[in-house]
């Protein structure tokens, strides 16, 4: 059978389904049809070739009938998308674990971040599944967090500089973790978790100045007569 | 290739030095190469004999080196021996250092030999008698003149053999065409082939050099034809040797006299004291980064392979038995209490791997990443201050990974929302601490994908570029902090009162802070340029 003998058949009975079918039910299994992406309205409207207040009613009647519910889709927060009942909201529409009606969670992570740190202080070191363990038993969170959600937390406190990945070499501090381990420390040898240290470059204005690219000797804007350094300098 | 900015910071440095003409000069060859006396005179529009001074004071000075190559002659004539110059930019930054070198001299061996050190900083090149005759005016107790100068030989012999001073390179190689098929059997078809690759500055470098074997030999100062001797071993042809006698006999009538150059001449080894700062910089990052017992290790291998290194960038430390890095580890005051399990556990949290089974036990530590480590560093502290704490995460994400990363997925790692993601991103990538990749995909949902990626190559280049730019502007208002309070930094004690005593400490503030920094900031270019 040659392709073009295929679409239009195919086309036939799509006409032949939609002379049968009410708007609302057409509508419904396309948006079932989108699983846990859901769909946005204005594509409902372009696939089904329905007019805005008809696919406004269905909706609406569909609504009612808790057969579809309206998500936050974070790639496009002002726009309607819509989902069935029976899916949960993909990674991809809800922007990860992280995220609760499409904003990000920043106090629960935070509260998170915090813990995992005072953790690893107490422990010393410690793995992931430790700190894992020691989250669930003291009940710090609400509700359970995934061993890949700690994971998560721990790489951003590394990227922090709070913590650093080290691997376990079996001696001293390290004695109950098996030799070739990963596990974390705080970050700093001595005082422990002292966070970012100030770089030779950060410790004085051109170091750190916007305008270092326009800046020369004898220009207008100039080291000898710039005014970070007069306030730096101002003691 | 020096930097923009690097140029610009060695010219004010000389010109701070050795005046306006030296520095024209200086500039001159920094910005178009090695050259002849010819086309610096040239180019510089000064007087010959202005351009020859400042040649000899850079020479004399460590700044430029000068050869002599045979060049071509027109149709029909004979090959010409030409002088050519070169400048020595590393040297020239060198000099802001200097501080920091005679306080190592001071620590390590005391004022006396920080005395001498002195001497030869400010003068560049010295021969031994004039470091003796130097001491005679300077030193104070001038009672018993003999021992005093045994003394200073003494002090002049411990740095010599502690390698911060060496002998000077020859004053003018000659370098034989590199196609001329004698000169390079004569020393040997392997070091031909080396020299191949090298270019002529290189080259010029090398031949200059003096032989391993005699540049930290104190010999008696009666010995002293060694100049002559070494001038001939470079030179292939005798022929070629008259002329060069003659450039240098021309150059000599201005240097001194005759008696001057038949002396050894000694200067600074600023690749030892380089080493001796890469050393420090390595240990205190282990310091900072592990504890004491992990940098009392670290010391005492680098203190105990120090003879054996040859470079100042090195990949690894010589590799050490661990006996021996025991021994020297309680030899050290700190170090004194620690087990040879102490050691091994410090050598493992240093990255190296435990053998299985412990003969011949040997380690080697891996300086080069410890550089990277302290280098990353210096960097994403810039990020941190100049665009906030999200975007020092961001750049750390992708400096640790060092490969190209998705906008999206960089959020999510980050826990910052897409869209303020891709912000911090872009003003990254357009001071260049970012690369940039777009990617269309066709046919997906997403019509363009950004890939971001840290190129450290670039990257570092730019970060050391804006690091001499922010030098040259800290030693500017330095310059200018100092001379606007020159008149109370110079008013007796008894006359500071009330307001001025305020302003008087307050410019003693500002200068000890300022020069901090700049200490502090040049630690930094070492970190990206020398070691
Ligand atoms: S001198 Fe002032 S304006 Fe110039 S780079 Fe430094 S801080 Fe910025």
């Amino acid at each position: 059978m040659s392709r073009s003998q295929d679409t239009t058949s195919l086309k036939r009975k799509r006409e032949d389904a939609q002379q049968t079918k009410t708007p609302e039910s057409v509508l419904l299994s396309l948006i079932k049809s989108k699983g846990d992406m859901g769909i946005w309205k204005a594509d409902m409207k372009r696939e089904t070739n329905l007019p805005e207040p008809v696919v406004n009613k269905a909706l609406k009647i569909l609504q009612g009938r808790n057969l579809i519910k309206e998500v936050v889709n974070i790639k496009s927060k002002g726009r309607k998308h819509y989902m069935a009942m029976e899916f949960q909201p993909s990674n991809e529409v809800t922007g990860g674990s992280w995220y609760t009606d499409g904003k990000l969670d920043t106090n629960y992570i935070d509260v998170l971040k915090e813990s995992c740190l005072r953790i690893i202080k107490k422990l010393k070191v410690a793995t992931t599944e430790g700190i894992s363990e020691f989250i669930t038993r003291s009940r710090i969170t609400k509700n359970d967090c995934t061993r890949q959600q700690i994971e998560e937390i721990l790489n951003s406190l590394v990227l922090d500089n709070e913590i650093i990945e080290v691997k376990s070499t079996g001696l001293g501090e390290y004695h109950s973790i098996p030799i070739g381990t990963e596990c974390y420390r705080a970050a700093g040898g001595m005082g422990l978790g002292q966070g970012v240290r100030i770089g030779a470059m950060a410790s004085f204005p051109c170091g750190v100045c916007p305008r270092l690219n326009q800046c020369t000797p004898d220009g207008i804007i100039s080291p000898k007569t710039c005014v970070y350094y007069t306030t730096w300098l101002d003691f | 290739m020096v930097s923009q900015h690097g140029v610009k910071l060695a010219v004010y440095l000389v010109s701070s030095y050795f005046g306006d003409l030296v520095a024209k000069v200086c500039e001159c060859l920094l910005r178009k190469g090695t050259l002849p006396l010819r086309s610096i005179i040239q180019y510089t529009e000064l007087h010959e004999r202005q351009v020859r001074n400042c040649l000899l004071v850079l020479i004399q000075h460590n700044c430029v080196q000068a050869f002599a190559i045979e060049q071509q002659g027109g149709f029909g004539e004979a090959p010409k021996v030409i002088t050519q110059y070169m400048v020595l930019f590393d040297n020239i930054i060198h000099h802001m250092r200097f501080p920091k070198f005679l306080e190592i001299v001071l620590e390590e061996f005391g004022k006396e030999c920080q005395e001498i050190l002195e001497g030869l900083l400010q003068h560049g090149r010295l021969s031994l008698n004039q470091i003796l005759d130097r001491h005679k005016g300077t030193s104070s107790d001038s009672e018993g003149n003999c021992p005093a100068k045994d003394a200073v030989e003494v002090c002049f012999s411990r740095l010599v053999h502690a390698r911060y001073v060496e002998r000077c390179p020859v004053h003018e190689p000659f370098l034989a065409p590199p196609q001329d098929e004698t000169g390079a059997k004569k020393r040997g078809s392997k070091s031909a082939k080396v020299t191949e690759e090298l270019t002529t500055e290189q080259r010029a470098l090398l031949a200059a050099a003096p032989m391993e074997a005699s540049r930290f030999l104190v010999a008696s100062y009666a010995d002293t034809d060694d100049n002559e001797q070494e001038s001939e071993e470079n030179l292939p042809s005798p022929a070629v040797g008259e002329k060069r006698k003659q450039i240098d006999s021309k150059l000599d009538t201005e240097v001194g006299t005759k008696k001057r150059k038949k002396e050894i001449l000694w200067r600074a080894n600023f690749e030892e004291f380089l080493r001796h700062l890469r050393n420090k910089a390595c240990i205190a990052n282990v310091r900072a980064r592990f504890d004491d017992g992990v940098a009392i290790v670290l010391n005492a291998i680098l203190e105990a392979t120090r003879c054996s290194e040859t470079k100042v960038k090195i990949e690894n430390s010589v590799p050490l038995l661990v006996n021996s890095i025991f021994e020297e580890v309680i030899k050290s005051e700190d170090g004194r209490t620690m087990t040879l399990e102490h050691v091994r556990a410090a050598l493992v949290e240093l990255g190296c791997d435990l053998p299985s089974i412990s003969i011949d036990e040997t380690y080697s530590i891996d300086l080069k990443h410890i550089i990277e480590l302290a280098q990353n560093e210096e960097v994403e502290s810039i990020v941190l201050k100049r665009y906030g704490m999200e975007a020092y995460r961001m750049f750390r994400l992708l400096s640790k990974a060092g490969r190209l990363l998705e906008t999206d997925k960089i959020a999510d790692t980050v826990f910052v929302e897409k869209k303020e993601t891709a912000k911090i991103l872009f003003m990254l990538w357009k001071d260049d601490y970012l690369h940039l990749e777009k990617i269309v995909a066709t046919g997906s949902r997403q019509a363009h994908f950004l890939l971001w990626k840290v190129n450290k190559q670039t990257l570092w280049g730019h970060v050391l570029d804006e690091m001499y730019h922010a030098a040259l502007n800290l030693r500017i208002r330095t310059a200018l902090e100092q001379e606007q309070g020159k008149e109370i930094l110079q008013l007796p004690k008894d006359k500071l009162v009330g307001d001025l005593e305020k302003r008087h400490s307050r410019l003693r503030k500002a200068r000890i802070l300022l020069e901090s920094c700049l200490m502090k900031l040049d630690d930094a270019i070492m970190l990206f340029h020398d070691f």
